[in-house]
């Protein structure tokens, strides 16, 4: 079996069987913890709270845009320009294609060009004011700098393995991507699923006794 | 970056091994001569009857049955880059062997490339040399324990994102430069051909966000980076090395010609980069007519060479710079990791600066930290 077969199947499915059950786990048991009992009387929708945080806490509110704007933008630009590239990418819609049939078309590689350009620059940018700024930093934890670099590892192997034409950096790709599928579960990237619950949950309980939080 | 798949190894890679094969075979070419020189000299003349002006066989002459220029007359225009017709209209589309890029392959594999390291492994040995004999610079009166707010977080990170894709930038870009004749070797075709096209994707992908960085360090770093008399004071101190001390404002003369240095080579780098990763897209004044090279391979081609020189050049001056930045000089790295530096160290260094900013000085390092954080500085 070579290492391209080794990465392509057993450990990919591996990956994948520890990322689903992982995920599920850890959202169910977010979702079995329930909420406290609230005897008041609603003064407001609690649904309507829900989606009003999930939409304000999307942009920068409050008067906070000059000390937020820096996060704003290099964290839509690595979001944006990741999730482009996940889904839009054309070695990852064939690669999709593959595994379920299902096909759309891929980015221009002009497209893929600017998607990675901004997922990387907003990364590099995020992690740097991590580690450079002192409360930043203190707040930090190896969780934190695990998953950065992980995401970078995974986003870089891709990219240097987009000629499609050397099975070695296929394989090196696909390893860091199982790696990060492994790791996905046990760590804070699990705010992929967990953020709009979060914010939503807040946004409900809040919304409930007509506070905007 | 262009690289000739058939080009001969240079000089300057040949080991004694080599050197020795050639003498050899030089060695029996001379004895093959003298060996074959009497019978030569009878066979060389022709008979009294034979005919001298008889083409030589081949296929028909171009331009007529009888024709008027040999073979060896055509393909010599044609190694000297003429034109001929061609269906495709694009410039240099007629032109089969195009002269200038064997000139362009000489200078690069015979000059660019061989300079380019040996003054990369210089600057590395001279660090070597250096560090061995005069080890860390230490601060000569010890760590006073406060500190003072030197870089803000701005300048810490747009400093950061600079380093971050220049480590990128010439781990890919060196590969592509010296790896044919440095790694191909090592290990081999195969895994050299991954790793080199791995590095082009890479050098190519972070070019433009290289781009965008080195714009940003030149826009923060600009003001204070003007030199002044006392710039020449420090010079002629050797930076203090010389004896005496030399005075600096915030920036000394070392790291203002660091600044223009860096901000005149990544702009090479830029422009050059640029026409390399587009060069269906020139600008309209460099679109000059030209039958038998197209502009944009003559303009790739100076292209390539001014990358490579301006990478050697911003590469070799980085890695003075990361020596007294970390292992070189004690004191340094914590100005540009948590923004301030010690009380003493910006005596001994940055006196004129630290002159208008003692008043700043703190024994809380936290507190001096977060107002550097916040541009207070």
């Amino acid at each position: 079996m070579s290492f391209l077969q080794l990465t392509q199947g057993p450990l990919w499915y591996l990956a994948s069987a520890v990322f689903v059950i992982g995920v599920a786990w850890r959202l169910i048991g977010l979702l079995r913890l329930g909420r406290g009992p609230d005897r008041s009387v609603a003064r407001r929708s609690g649904v309507a709270g829900a989606l009003k945080a999930i939409a304000l806490h999307s942009v920068p509110h409050g008067g906070n845009l000059k000390r937020t704007i820096y996060h704003f933008v290099t964290g839509y630009g690595f979001h944006l320009g990741l999730f482009t590239l996940l889904f839009f990418a054309a070695p990852h819609v064939a690669f999709i294609k593959g595994l379920t049939g299902l096909s759309w078309t891929p980015l221009p590689r002009w497209g893929f060009l600017i998607a990675a350009e901004a997922a990387f620059a907003g990364l590099i940018l995020m992690w740097l004011r991590r580690m450079t700024d002192p409360v930043m930093r203190r707040l930090s934890d190896a969780d934190d700098h695990i998953a950065t670099w992980l995401v970078f590892i995974v986003m870089l192997t891709g990219c240097l393995a987009l000629q499609e034409a050397h099975d070695s950096l296929r394989a090196l790709h696909l390893l860091c991507v199982e790696a990060l599928m492994i790791y996905f579960p046990f760590s804070r990237l699990m705010h992929a699923f967990t953020f709009l619950v979060a914010r939503a949950y807040t946004g409900a309980t809040y919304g409930r006794r007509g506070v905007t939080p | 970056m262009m690289t000739n798949p058939i080009a001969p190894k240079t000089a300057h890679l040949a080991g004694p091994g080599l050197l020795a094969g050639v003498l050899a075979l030089l060695a029996a070419l001379l004895l093959t001569l003298a060996l074959a020189a009497p019978a030569m000299a009878q066979t060389v003349r022709p008979p009294a009857n034979a005919t001298t002006n008889v083409l030589p066989p081949g296929p028909e002459m171009r331009g007529g049955v009888l024709g008027n220029r040999s073979d060896g007359a055509i393909w010599h225009d044609i190694r000297k880059g003429a034109a001929g017709e061609s269906q495709d209209l694009r410039a240099g589309s007629g032109v089969l062997i195009q002269s200038q890029g064997e000139d362009w392959r000489l200078i690069r594999n015979q000059w660019v490339l061989p300079i380019a390291w040996k003054v990369l492994a210089g600057v590395l040995a001279v660090l070597i040399v250096f560090f061995a004999l005069r080890g860390r610079i230490r601060i000569r009166g010890g760590r006073s324990g406060r500190v003072i707010p030197r870089f803000s977080l701005v300048e810490r990170v747009v400093h950061w994102f600079v380093a971050s894709l220049f480590i990128l930038m010439g781990i890919t870009g060196l590969i592509i430069l010296f790896g044919r004749p440095f790694l191909l070797p090592l290990i081999g075709p195969g895994a050299f051909a991954a790793l080199a096209s791995a590095s082009l994707q890479g050098h190519n992908l972070f070019g433009p966000i290289f781009i965008v960085s080195i714009t940003a360090l030149f826009v923060t770093f600009a003001r204070g980076n003007g030199f002044r008399w006392v710039d020449l004071k420090w010079l002629l101190k050797g930076g203090g090395m010389l004896g005496g001390h030399a005075s600096s404002g915030r920036y000394n003369f070392g790291e203002k010609t660091w600044f223009w240095w860096a901000s005149l080579c990544g702009l090479a780098l830029s422009l050059s980069g640029l026409l390399l990763l587009f060069p269906d897209h020139l600008p309209g004044f460099l679109q000059t007519a030209s039958a038998e090279v197209p502009p944009e391979r003559t303009l790739m081609q100076w292209a390539t060479l001014v990358h490579a020189v301006a990478a050697a050049a911003f590469i070799g001056f980085g890695l003075g710079h990361i020596y007294l930045g970390t292992i070189g000089m004690e004191g340094a790295l914590e100005g540009m990791t948590r923004g301030t530096v010690d009380e003493t160290w910006a005596k001994e260094h940055h006196d004129l600066w630290y002159e208008d900013h003692k008043a700043a000085a703190s024994a809380n390092a936290s507190r001096a930290e977060v107002r550097a954080a916040a541009g207070d500085v």
